[in-house]
């Protein structure tokens, strides 16, 4: 079998050409471009960011957008509101969640595609729609201007995101543990918590982080449940780097990079646990 | 009360004790065994009544009043489905329909065809690769509402660094934001640049689960790549492929943020016209509850589709 | 033989038990967790009792309003005003105080707000009306246009805060080199000179303003209207359909398909035109009088105060001048816990004490008339020294309780006039047809 192994493998790798490369290159050129002008439109003076023919490189540095942002007790609070509720919200999607996702992967019940279809479809109904019926609920159970109805309602909408990560994840974990475990006696929650939980951390790192991604970057709801600038996350503070007729485009690029600092080091410390999360797991092969 | 379970008597006890079970075990028929049935029903119910408390009341009631003549202060009396054919008659809504239904088919498309290479591509060991990945992940960790802002200031005519190329290259006459149809091919590019690196994440996860025998099966056949391609990679990563596609198709129908904020209002969507229908307008709230609703169905005909094609290979499982 | 112990879980009534126990307490543990997280980041809750009042602004004037609330404040311990901040956007503060009111009511007493809110918000009973605290003899104080503006159906809902105009700002540099003194008086002068000058100096543009499909572009559009005579309403009669409504949605259309405004104007906020104008790149610009200050400030503009001079806007033959504004006024909630207190820090906001302190370190357009002849003011604030006689001839959008709706209906064909998609005649009669089907529906 030597034979037959060494010829795929040569033929792989010789599939790696500097055309490979170039289109990598290339890729990693359009991803980046247009978040480098971003940095570079945080840089600049306004009469630059309004300069024509736009110049290409900065032709004068200032940090004022950055200390104008920083400056900003909604802005920096908002950071804190937003990991806050992103947090909460990935806790929440997980633990409710989760245990679906398993029941949906593992067990059998009537109306099971039922059920997922119509997680699926009502998260989608456009939110805009949502907004005023949501908001009467919110404010009849006087949780209106708290974090709790953007933890609820991101959750909802968040949810089948996370229950169809877990589910692909459990469904791709060999039945042989559990079964073991069924046989020595364990009730199936019991063959979750114990046997299924401990062997789920990569799929459960990959929902979370996807969870806390979008939920950080979410604007609509908090901006409509929200009236206390001391409650807002940052995305709600960011278009108020404004006045009545005027945008500061610099501190809304400045605090967009801001934002998004912290989730690009996540992304770049978890990105292996992200794709193994969204695979099988421990017990693949 | 005996201690020796196998008997026809007591396991007839135990079944029947079973069916005796209260609560959600009526949920499930008769097969398995009622303990999993019941930990189904555990497990299911918290998200679920959530979903049903917090979705399904303003979705039943958005419902509720695109069949009568409702305003923002009431509901008004029964119209029946008069809204849904006043909303077929407004331009601006068979705009926004065709719109969306053209910017979800090409940005999907798209996402799709640049998501597999980028997930090929990234499925392979080579140097670099960790710069590669984050670098394709960052367009979707910024927050839409500002970059779609950000966008629109790079669109700009004079000032705006992608007009500034499009106009050297001589590619548009007019000003890419004035225009509908330049306004449309930006959003989907916009979209593209931020979406495709999630489809990349979603397909190269699958690439990932490939059972290895089968792919090195064909190759050691002797298929080409292109052929080990289309006819084993491809196949088997339809059900990820399906899922994909599910949640991105749901998520551009209901495009929103693109759209109001890149082109300042210009560029209707369904999800646009809603808003603008029962947010902003006084007299338009009945027609806004009829297209959220007609959104609303669309999506979960979109959604049943690709469940039904699902669902055939969950079956085989 | 000793007794078989019952292991196998399905016959077990005491294991079922403990799995439902384990259960909830997992999941009651991880729902109280997160309880606690969300109480304690719960907002502060607002609501006002005997002598306390809430009002809002928008953050551009976060530099002026708490210290007059402060000072306020330390006036009047027995009351407390506290603020919040709403969206710098109107139209988005708008439609946060919509939601709310439509939600069951704002918790905000004294409202901050646009021109344009007071009929829409009268019209549902959300705001009170102020006929007897905001008397006859007070009114005779403010800017007769503004006080208009907040009338409804014969009552006054809001007190005028400050104001807004459109001007027209002038490179008076290039005017005196291609042999001009004055400023153009009528739109076919101004097409004349921004011609000549766009030739003779090579400048891209003639004349730039907003034109975007946002509320700023259906100001200009009702802006060109009323400066050729015409009118969008009368009352509830549409007369949008008539020879001078479509002489001024020609002279907008002639502006960009003869190149005097760049086609991009359909794109034009206040800041794309204000930059344009500011870079150097118009002869021309129609802007509301805060973009003055950022003449002479090398990181805002590249062009010096001595290059610019502030003019009425031109207008057709025969016609007197008129200009469409804004500006932000205070009104009533209706169900302002304490409304004396509310309204006693109104009056204390619009005095003139405090309008000036916002003229002189804003450079906000006061609405009372006494405060323009007053020294330091004209001093300070370009906008009124320069334009004295431009702010008494300014007028509001129409007062209508459906004016959202007739904003998005004039807002879209103002843009097609622009682009040149409808002509002014096609234009004008679909305003008329939307206004008139909006007016109906509304009853």
């Amino acid at each position: 079998m030597a034979g037959a192994l060494g010829r795929p493998r040569g033929a792989r790798r010789s599939g790696l050409g500097w055309g490979f490369y170039l289109s990598a290159g290339a890729l990693v050129l359009l991803s980046l471009a247009p978040i480098l002008w971003v940095l570079k439109m945080s840089i600049v003076p306004r009469a630059e960011l309004f300069a024509s023919p736009p110049p290409l490189l900065p032709q004068e540095l200032t940090g004022a957008s950055y200390a104008t942002i920083f400056d900003d007790p909604t802005f920096v609070r908002g950071l804190l509101n937003s990991a806050i509720i992103a947090g909460s919200t990935t806790i929440a999607c997980l633990v409710l969640g989760a245990p679906a996702a398993y029941a949906f992967a593992r067990l059998r019940f009537r109306f099971r595609t039922a059920i997922m279809t119509a997680i699926l479809a009502l998260a989608f109904f456009p939110a805009a729609a949502v907004i005023a019926p949501l908001f009467i609920e919110f404010r009849a159970v006087g949780l209106l201007n708290t974090f709790w109805a953007v933890i609820i309602t991101d959750t909802v909408f968040v949810l089948p995101l996370t229950v169809w990560i877990l589910t692909a994840f459990f469904r791709q974990l060999p039945r042989d543990l559990e079964d073991a475990a069924r046989v020595d006696g364990a009730t199936t929650l019991q063959a979750f918590r114990l046997v299924v939980l401990p062997l789920a951390a990569p799929g459960v790192a990959a929902a979370a982080i996807i969870a806390f991604i979008v939920t950080w970057n979410e604007f609509l709801f908090a901006n409509t449940f929200l009236f206390d600038s001391s409650t807002w996350p940052a995305t709600v503070a960011i278009p108020n780097f404004a006045t009545t007729h005027t945008v500061d485009y610099g501190a809304q690029a400045a605090a967009a990079l801001v934002i998004t600092v912290p989730i690009a080091i996540v992304v770049l410390a978890f990105q292996r646990r992200i794709v193994q999360g969204l695979t099988a797991g421990a017990l693949k092969g | 009360m005996s201690t020796r379970p196998d008997s026809a008597a007591s396991l007839g006890l135990s079944w029947a004790r079973d069916r005796g079970a209260r609560g959600i075990a009526r949920l499930t028929g008769g097969g398995s065994r009622s303990d999993e049935r019941r930990t189904a029903g555990l497990m299911i119910s918290p998200p679920v009544v959530l979903i049903v408390a917090v979705a399904f009341f303003p979705v039943a009631y958005s419902w509720y009043m695109s069949l009568h003549d409702s305003s923002v202060t009431g509901v008004g009396e029964w119209v029946g489905f008069d809204n849904y054919a006043e909303l077929f008659e407004d331009p601006d809504f068979t705009r926004a329909l065709l719109n969306t239904t053209v910017f979800t088919a090409v940005s999907v498309a798209l996402e799709l065809t640049f998501g597999l290479a980028i997930a090929l591509g990234l499925n392979q060991a080579f140097r670099g690769r960790a710069l590669v990945r984050t670098s394709v992940l960052l367009p979707w960790a910024f927050p839409v509402v500002v970059s779609a802002l950000m966008w629109r200031l790079m669109l700009q005519d004079d000032v705006g660094v992608v007009a500034y190329l499009v106009n050297s290259l001589e590619l548009a006459d007019a000003p890419i934001l004035s225009q509908q149809s330049s306004l449309l091919i930006a959003a989907i590019g916009v979209d593209v640049w931020k979406t495709t690196p999630f489809m990349a994440l979603l397909l190269l996860a699958g690439l990932q689960t490939l059972p290895r025998d089968v792919v090195e099966a064909a190759m050691v056949d002797g298929a080409g790549p292109v052929r080990r391609l289309f006819s084993v990679t491809l196949p088997l990563l339809k059900p990820t492929i399906l899922v994909a596609l599910l949640f991105r198709t749901l998520e551009a129908w209901g495009v929103y943020d693109l759209f109001w904020v890149m082109t300042d209002r210009q560029l209707d969507s369904l999800s646009t016209y809603t808003y603008e229908g029962v947010r902003i307008s006084q007299l338009e709230f009945a027609t806004g509850t009829a297209a959220a609703v007609f959104t609303f169905f669309a999506a979960l005909a979109i959604a049943l589709v690709f469940i039904r094609l699902l669902g055939t290979r969950t079956a085989e499982e | 033989m000793s007794p078989v112990e019952t292991e196998q879980p399905s016959t077990s009534t005491g294991t079922r038990r403990t799995n439902r126990r384990e259960f909830l307490v997992v999941s009651g543990g991880s729902l109280a967790a997160v309880s606690l997280w969300g109480l304690s980041a719960c907002g502060d809750d607002d609501d006002g009792g005997t002598g306390e009042v809430l009002m809002n602004f928008s953050p551009d004037l976060k530099q002026i309003v708490p210290g007059q609330v402060d000072a306020y404040n330390n006036q009047h311990p027995d009351g407390e005003v506290s603020t919040r901040t709403t969206p710098a956007d109107t139209t988005e503060a708008f439609d946060q105080f919509r939601t709310q009111f439509q939600g069951g009511g704002s918790d905000i007493d004294v409202i901050m707000g646009d021109i344009i809110w007071p009929p829409q918000f009268a019209a549902n009973g959300w705001i009170a009306s102020l006929d007897d605290r905001f008397t006859e003899s007070d009114r005779e104080a403010f800017i007769p246009g503004v006080v208009e503006g907040n009338t409804y159906e014969d009552s006054v809902y809001g007190v005028p805060w400050f104001t807004d105009a459109g001007y027209l700002y002038m490179r008076s540099d290039l005017l005196e080199d291609a042999g001009y003194s004055e400023p153009p008086a009528t739109w076919d002068e101004l097409m004349e000179m921004a011609r000549k000058i766009q030739q003779d100096a090579g400048i891209p543009n003639g004349f730039v303003f907003t034109g975007a499909q946002y509320e700023g572009g259906t100001v200009l559009g009702i802006e060109f209207i009323r400066t050729h005579g015409g009118d969008v309403l009368d009352g509830d009669t549409v007369i949008v359909d008539s020879p001078e409504a479509i002489a001024g949605l020609t002279t907008q259309q002639t502006l960009v398909a003869d190149g005097i405004a760049p086609d991009a104007v359909a794109n034009y906020e206040e800041d794309q035109a204000s930059g344009a104008f500011l870079r150097g790149d118009s002869v021309f610009m129609r802007m509301w009088p805060y973009a003055y200050d950022f003449l002479g400030d090398k990181e805002l503009s590249n062009l010096d105060v001595d290059q610019v001079e502030l003019a009425p806007l031109p207008v057709a033959e025969g016609i007197e001048p008129v200009n469409v504004g804004g500006g932000f006024n205070f009104f009533l909630n209706a169900e302002a816990a304490d409304p004396d207190a509310a309204y006693s820090f109104i009056e204390y906001m619009t005095a003139a004490e405090q309008q000036k302190t916002m003229a002189l370190e804003g450079g906000y357009l006061p609405t009372r008339t006494e405060l323009y002849d007053d020294e330091e003011i004209i001093e300070a604030v370009p906008g009124v020294r320069l334009g004295r006689e431009i702010v008494p001839t300014t007028t509001t959008p129409p007062v209508s309780p459906y004016y959202s709706d007739m904003s998005l209906a004039m807002s879209e064909a103002y843009n097609a006039n622009i682009l040149g998609s409808m002509s002014p005649e096609e234009a004008a009669a679909t305003i008329a047809e939307d206004l008139q089907t909006i007016i109906e529906k509304g009853g």
